[in-house]
């Protein structure tokens, strides 16, 4: 609507972001140079996936208004990928064990803002037309973020060698979920009939349930206070 | 983290790929300094000017053709500088008119989708009202909008607003900014000009008489035009629409006539229809200047019988023939009259007919009727029409569509004139002919249909003197078919005087609106205290993540030890 809601927008969107940051202890450690390699890994993912999504995806002329669940899976298989990118980013991250998830973690998440989240708010925000998608867009980048360390959290457990075998697949449940989380969280913001402010719930919903996950399943690894 | 910022910085300038670091900073650069892109509206429609122009020096209508202001309705208590709508069936002149003296930013009217659907009394009114609308002075815009279903929302929710507006509570008031939406009402586009070297074009076509030189000419005229409050929404059925289709009736039952020779008469037929006829009958005015004092020889200058003009005939049951000097005795003129009279009075008398005697007056700005332009040049004239004024609102209205004329009463009138006009040229009342002699029948009847589909392809589009030129494709179609039936058809064209023009019109007459959905400033305020009160929770939930992780822990060791 105007530069200060746009800057509204953006506060809402990167805030936590740096709150995160700054409160995890990471700057003692001097991984803003790996943050941005994690970044980096992020861009090259993405782009693969796009080049693959357009080589042997045509767009899909399925029943207009319903969801396409075929096609939506399909392409949410391709997400995997993310996760494998998020594994690549981990193995690079140097330092102490869980403070690479945090690392990767927030470099892919930070890519993510700032490539798919910047530009619209930038364009969105800033025009005469007042939206809520822009206030919901922030919250959403607040939603992936813990997203993303939940996922990079279950990738590094499932790294491990001291992983007590009976949560072997309470673990590979909730990574496949972790992938899946978009056609899923889609999916039912599609089925309930809800609004733009129902599937942000629902999304969040989601990552809530997948951090806590991760939080029990990471609680045999670390080291007991 | 600044600091590492920085750093990172530097270690990328300082390598050897920097058009690479170049590459960073101009997207940067670029989104900067452009500007705020034109965001897509909540909703976009047409909406149509109401008429500007200068006829004899004397500006008509409103002046200004930009916009871009907050809408509001007349319920609201503030008006200045906002752009007021108000729907058609809602209308008052003094909700108009006080919007107007409350400097409003603009005028928005929203009409029905089918006009025919408004009630008569409301029809009648905006019919009265339409001409004081133009003569008012109104420096700004005046639109109007067809309404669709979007259109009728963005209505309801500014009406609510607005009427809410000076009763409400400061605790309302905040829930209000977070709930409702204001719109901004912007047209694209840039202020109007007046259009250069516009072009008002006419049509002529003639059907010579047998006999020798120097014959009689009848001249019948209609002018193809039409007027309302906005150009694009005159669409002029009635008037004068039936004129046309009565002119076009009347070229091809006489070139069927003229045909053969036995009923191939001693009278040359003229026929003219004339552009700008609303703007004071510009057409006719330079076709006659043209014709008497810049050619050697013309069909007018010779030994013109009379001239019958045609207008508004589309409905009603009475027929006036307006004169301008009552005809006198043993001219072909009162002959033409008493064949009139005859015509009615035997074959239809449910119609009223009667002579209007009306004495042009120079010192109006506007002629009346148009054969005073013909009088004026001491050619003898009249003027055909239902109506009995020439004040009647009928003539300039938008709401004068296709279901206000009534094809029976145009095939009727029609055939009253065909009647007539045929008494006189063949002189059958002489030749003793009885009154009640029809015609114009079987083979060589009025063909309703044919009527009907011309009045149908008139008053499908707008005919205003500002949209047709002698390019557009109502010309062409106009010109093809009087060349059907008559004989050297040619357009005549008038352009204004450059030093002292009769008339100039202004462009910008149909302009794309965007309706902006916006939020008060104090919404921007809300929005940031809600937005740091989040933040705050979101610090105070990170800085004590760990809690949450003992509480998990703990959960899961009870777990454990059961």
């Amino acid at each position: 609507m105007t530069l200060f809601h746009f800057g509204n927008c953006f506060a809402l969107a990167y805030c936590p972001y740096f709150i995160t940051y700054k409160c995890s202890g990471l700057s003692e450690y001097s991984a803003f140079w790996r943050c941005v390699q994690a970044g980096a890994t992020y861009l090259l993912v993405q782009l693969g996936k796009m080049l693959f999504l357009a080589t042997f995806f045509p767009t899909w002329e399925g029943p207009s208004g319903g969801y396409d669940l075929v096609g939506e899976f399909l392409k949410a298989t391709v997400d995997v990928a993310d996760l494998g990118g998020l594994q690549l980013a981990l193995g690079r991250g140097a330092g102490k064990g869980e403070h690479r998830i945090l690392v990767a973690a927030m470099g892919w998440a930070t890519a993510e803002l700032l490539t798919s989240r910047c530009v619209p708010l930038w364009v969105g925000a800033r025009g005469i037309e007042f939206d809520w998608r822009h206030v919901q867009m922030g919250l959403d980048s607040n939603i992936s973020l813990v997203r993303h360390v939940a996922a990079a959290a279950l990738l590094w457990a499932s790294g491990r060698h001291d992983l007590p075998p009976r949560l072997r697949l309470p673990l590979g449940g909730l990574l496949v979920a972790a992938a899946y989380e978009g056609f899923l969280t889609g999916w039912a913001g599609q089925a309930l009939a809800l609004g733009p402010w129902g599937a942000l719930g629902v999304r969040a919903l989601g990552a809530a349930a997948l951090g806590l996950g991760a939080l029990r399943l990471l609680v045999p690894l670390l080291p007991p206070p | 983290m600044l600091e590492e910022a920085g750093e990172v910085l530097e270690s990328v300038l300082k390598a050897s790929c920097l058009p690479l670091s170049f590459l960073l900073f101009v997207p940067a650069v670029l989104l900067l300094l452009g500007p705020p892109p034109a965001a897509e509206a909540a909703h976009e429609f047409t909406v149509y000017r109401m008429q500007q122009y200068e006829l004899g020096g004397q500006p008509y209508g409103t002046r200004s053709a930009v916009l871009n202001t907050e809408a509001r309705t007349v319920e609201a208590d503030v008006l200045s500088r906002r752009c007021v709508m108000m729907r058609l069936v809602d209308f008052s002149y003094e909700q108009y008119q006080k919007a107007l003296r409350q400097s409003a930013g603009a005028v928005v009217i929203i009409l029905p989708r089918s006009i025919s659907s408004v009630p008569q009394d409301v029809v009648r009114q905006f019919m009265e009202i339409e001409p004081e609308m133009l003569a008012m002075e109104t420096i700004v815009p005046v639109y109007f909008a067809v309404e669709d279903e979007e259109l009728l929302s963005i209505y309801e929710q500014t009406r609510a607003a607005s009427a809410s507006q000076g009763s409400a509570s400061a605790a309302e008031v905040l829930l209000h900014t977070a709930t409702a939406n204001g719109f901004q009402m912007v047209t694209s586009g840039a202020q109007s000009k007046a259009i250069n070297d516009w072009l008002i074009p006419s049509v002529e076509g003639r059907l010579t008489g047998l006999g020798g030189e120097d014959l009689p000419t009848v001249v019948i005229v209609a002018h193809y035009d039409s007027f309302g409050v906005a150009p694009w929404l005159s669409h002029g059925a009635d008037s004068n629409g039936s004129g046309i289709s009565v002119l076009l009736e009347l070229a091809r039952l006489f070139s069927r006539l003229y045909t053969y020779r036995r009923t191939h008469a001693g009278y040359n037929l003229l026929f003219f229809a004339s552009g700008g006829g609303k703007f004071n009958y510009q057409g006719t005015k330079r076709w006659l200047e043209d014709n008497l004092d810049h050619t050697d020889s013309s069909l007018l200058q010779d030994n013109v019988a009379f001239v019958l003009c045609l207008d508004t005939l589309g409905r009603g049951n009475s027929l006036h023939l307006h004169v301008s000097k009552p005809p006198k005795e043993g001219t072909l003129q009162h002959a033409f009259l008493r064949e009139l009279e005859l015509v009615v009075a035997s074959q239809f008398p449910e119609v009223k007919f009667s002579m209007v005697h009306k004495k042009i007056n120079l010192a109006e700005d506007m002629l009346a009727w148009e054969h005073e332009r013909f009088a004026i040049r001491r050619l003898p004239a009249f003027t055909i029409s239902h109506l009995e004024s020439h004040r009647d609102s009928l003539r300039n209205s938008i709401m004068d569509r296709r279901a206000r004329v009534d094809t029976k009463a145009l095939t009727r009138n029609t055939r009253i004139i065909a009647e007539a006009l045929t008494r006189v040229i063949y002189n059958l009342t002489d030749k003793g002919a009885p009154a009640d002699l029809q015609i114009f029948t079987d083979q060589m009847q009025i063909q309703q249909e044919q009527l009907e589909s011309v009045m149908d392809w008139l008053s499908s589009q707008p005919r205003a003197a500002q949209l047709i030129d002698k390019d557009s494709t109502f010309l062409s179609t106009l010109e093809y078919y009087m060349g059907r039936y008559l004989k050297d058809v040619k357009q005549h064209h008038v352009k204004a005087d450059k030093r002292d023009p009769e008339f100039v019109f202004y462009d910008q007459l149909k302009q794309v609106m965007n309706a902006y959905r916006v939020k008060p400033a104090i919404f921007d305020l809300l929005l940031a205290v809600c937005i740091a009160a989040y933040l705050g929770v979101a610090y105070v939930a990170v800085q004590h993540f760990g809690l949450l992780y003992k509480m998990i822990q703990r959960l899961s060791l009870k777990a454990k030890q059961q």
